[in-house]
């Protein structure tokens, strides 16, 4: 009788343990994770390669036992790179679907929208891909919407990074920009200008053009850079529009001039574009003055997890995972280790969190920097190579890496470096 | 003195788009009074179509352009024949809401059949290269494309000034009851014209594989610019639309060597200041 009481008692204390837990902690049996990026268009690959992120990391928790023993459902939307479609889908993720968690975003502009509203909807945006600095600088350190953080660099690697990488080549004399027309390229370009000239002051800027959204034909922007003959020639259009500006370079004789020195393609070391140049880089038509930088690169480190991460990536959709599929895939897994630390869903607790979280990436740790939420960490530039025995696109290669606390621009005081 | 001239020549290059999109958009209003805002669809179509073709079946350049318009031709055939000709009496809002009906189709139906990668075949090897011009290299596509469009437009004025066929979309476009009374079969002649219209944006889609990117958005982005371009010619006028791609594609280029930041405004502003002196368009007639 009396070991019968014992076990009755403990069954008692045990079941209470298990419920009051959950009960405790909100958690509902499924955790819901709600992504959008862009799915439609020239630059739909960065949303396609988001998915590939995401359901990979999806799987991987759900195989090893979910979040806290609840299975993790994911559902993603074409945010259209537009700023209203992109807060339409964020109010029917959370309100109409039900998502404890928001991740993914392409565009500045759309994160620069979205970070107002997340307070609102109560739940985290952790930004995969859009970069102005605007957003950790601005949005989120000055005026204080907490509820979104950002796991990819930010526009510091598009202008700051360069500016450093090429400051000590004294055939680099003259630079020029071909810039997007709107806040990514006139960040990166104004970050790029400041911190080459800081360094040399001897350098001139010869011409600068930008180019519209969706633009299609770049040579008008083209012949007036070749006209003005830079040593080196910054360029932000991105995705697809960046491959056929870098075709009709070509076309244009621009990479045969003597006097042209390089081509820095700000995201051009993004999978898409590297499959897409590889012809180009193969026939040898940029003359090895195409360098490029982006926010993940799937060939550095070369550590064994992010070797793993790459093998798991190729042999589950067949590509090479580009930064938009690595910084979801991190985003979800930092998630995750935030509700595992508070056993919460309350935003305010995952927001405590993650601040200050070290989050192992494929490419290795990123501390979130409590201050602007801004993951902190290294991505290498290089310079476009062939090479099929390492990989059947062209790819990044004469990697000058740079630590982060070197060109990423440091709160509270926004110094450049 | 060679920058403006360079320029220039490649203002004309981009301006052969424009006109061959505008032309096909004021073939349909010209003749048909159809205001078809999907028109630039049909010049995303044939592009993917050439495409198709070109890069991923291995046909011939030459082959895949004709096939694209052939294809091109038989959807624009479709949609006057079950669409439009029931609203050519109808208000312009009908137009406009199922012609952009037709945007929203045909975006998603090229997003269904080709995905949502954007697709840049190769060049074809006989237009790899540049020539010379004022010293510096200007790619022989671009050289080829100018010949296109001057081509295009040689052969539409003799169509329209020197053919039976010509002459009868002329009275039909003037007097569509009184052609009617003399016994021109206008449902046949307008479907022709459609059709017509729709090979001129197929043609526009299929030469720029080679140079520009295509996707599933583009329809939406490329008729802007060719309304701007009817609006500066005159609604209607094919001379107009020439002569409005012309400075559209000229000026814009200039203004990219020296006046890079107000590009887009420029353009803009050209078009109000056509319709404050001249509503109608250049070549425009008043209605």
């Amino acid at each position: 009788m009396k070991k019968m009481t014992k076990i009755l008692i403990l069954s008692f204390f045990g079941i209470f343990f298990v419920f009051s837990t959950a009960y405790a902690s909100g958690l509902p049996k499924v955790i819901k994770i709600g992504g959008q990026g862009i799915l439609s268009g020239s630059k739909a690959d960065y949303g396609h390669q988001m998915i590939m992120g995401a359901q990979l990391a999806v799987q991987e928790i759900n195989n090893s036992g979910g979040i806290l023993g609840r299975k993790v459902e994911m559902k993603f939307m074409d945010s259209e790179l537009k700023p209203s479609v992109a807060t339409k889908n964020a109010r029917y993720l959370v309100k109409e679907w039900g998502a404890n968690f928001l991740f993914g975003i392409d565009s500045s502009g759309v994160s620069m929208a979205l970070a107002p509203i997340m307070p609102e909807l109560d739940r985290i945006l952790i930004v995969c891909h859009g970069a102005t600095h605007k957003l950790n600088e601005q949005l989120i350190y000055k005026k204080g919407f907490r509820n979104t953080f950002r796991i990819s660099v930010p526009t510091y690697q598009d202008g700051i990074l360069p500016a450093l990488v090429f400051k000590d080549r004294s055939d680099i004399k003259t630079i020029a920009s071909l810039a997007a027309a709107y806040s990514y390229g006139y960040d990166s370009w104004d970050m790029f200008e400041k911190t080459l000239k800081k360094y040399r002051p001897d350098i001139k800027v010869v011409a600068k053009t930008e180019a519209p959204f969706l633009h299609m034909d770049f040579t008008p922007q083209l012949n007036a850079l070749m006209a003005a003959k830079p040593n080196l020639i910054l360029a932000t259009p991105w995705g697809g529009e960046g491959l056929m500006m870098l075709r009709q370079a070509i076309y244009l004789g621009l990479f045969k001039q003597p006097w042209f020195k390089v081509w820095f393609q700000c995201m051009g070391g993004s999978i898409d574009m590297a499959e897409g140049l590889t012809p180009d880089v193969k026939a040898g038509n940029f003359h090895g003055k195409l360098w490029a930088t982006a926010r993940y690169l799937w060939n550095w480190p070369s550590t064994p997890r992010n070797k793993a991460f790459v093998a798991k990536f190729r042999e589950k959709f067949g590509r090479f995972p580009n930064y938009s599929a690595a910084n979801v895939y991190t985003a979800i897994y930092a998630f995750k280790k935030a509700v595992e630390k508070t056993k919460s869903l309350d935003t305010q607790k995952l927001i405590k969190a993650l601040e200050g979280m070290k989050v192992q990436a494929p490419d290795g740790e990123r501390w979130i920097r409590p201050v602007d939420h801004q993951a902190c960490y290294t991505v290498p530039a290089g310079r476009y190579v062939y090479d099929k025995s390492v990989c059947p696109n062209a790819y990044l290669s004469d990697l000058v890496i740079i630590p982060w606390q070197k060109y990423f621009r440091n709160p509270p005081d926004y110094q450049l470096p | 003195m060679s920058n403006f001239i360079f320029q220039a020549l490649n203002g004309i290059s981009s301006a052969m788009f424009l006109w061959l999109i505008a032309a096909g958009l004021t073939v349909a209003f010209g003749v048909c009074g159809i205001l078809n805002v999907a028109h630039g669809s049909l010049y995303m179509v044939g592009a993917y179509f050439a495409f198709t073709f070109f890069q991923m079946l291995g046909i011939n350049f030459w082959l895949s352009i004709i096939l694209a318009l052939i294809g091109v031709g038989i959807i624009g055939f479709l949609m006057e024949r079950f669409f439009f000709r029931r609203i050519y009496n109808q208000p312009i809002e009908f137009q406009l809401i199922l012609t952009f009906a037709f945007i929203l189709i045909f975006d998603n139906l090229t997003k269904i059949v080709w995905g949502t990668m954007l697709i840049i075949p190769n060049m074809p090897h006989f237009f790899q290269g540049a020539v010379s011009v004022v010293g510096r290299p200007f790619p022989i596509y671009n050289l080829f494309i100018i010949f296109a469009g001057i081509a295009v437009g040689v052969f539409l004025w003799a169509i329209l000034n020197k053919t039976w066929w010509g002459k009868k979309l002329k009275a039909a476009a003037s007097d569509r009851d009184m052609a009617n009374a003399i016994g021109i079969n206008i449902p046949i002649l307008f479907t022709m014209a459609f059709i017509f219209a729709a090979l001129l944006a197929a043609l526009g889609g299929a030469l720029s594989t080679p140079i520009r990117v295509c996707d599933s958005g583009v329809g939406g982005a490329v008729i802007i610019p060719a309304f701007v371009v009817t609006v500066i010619g005159g609604l209607g006028s094919l001379r107009g639309a020439f002569v409005g791609a012309l400075i559209i594609g000229v000026v814009s280029s200039i203004c990219t060597l020296y006046l890079p930041f107000i590009e887009l405004f420029v353009l803009y502003l050209i078009m109000a200041v056509v319709l404050i002196i001249r509503p109608q368009g250049i070549f425009g007639e008043k209605r």
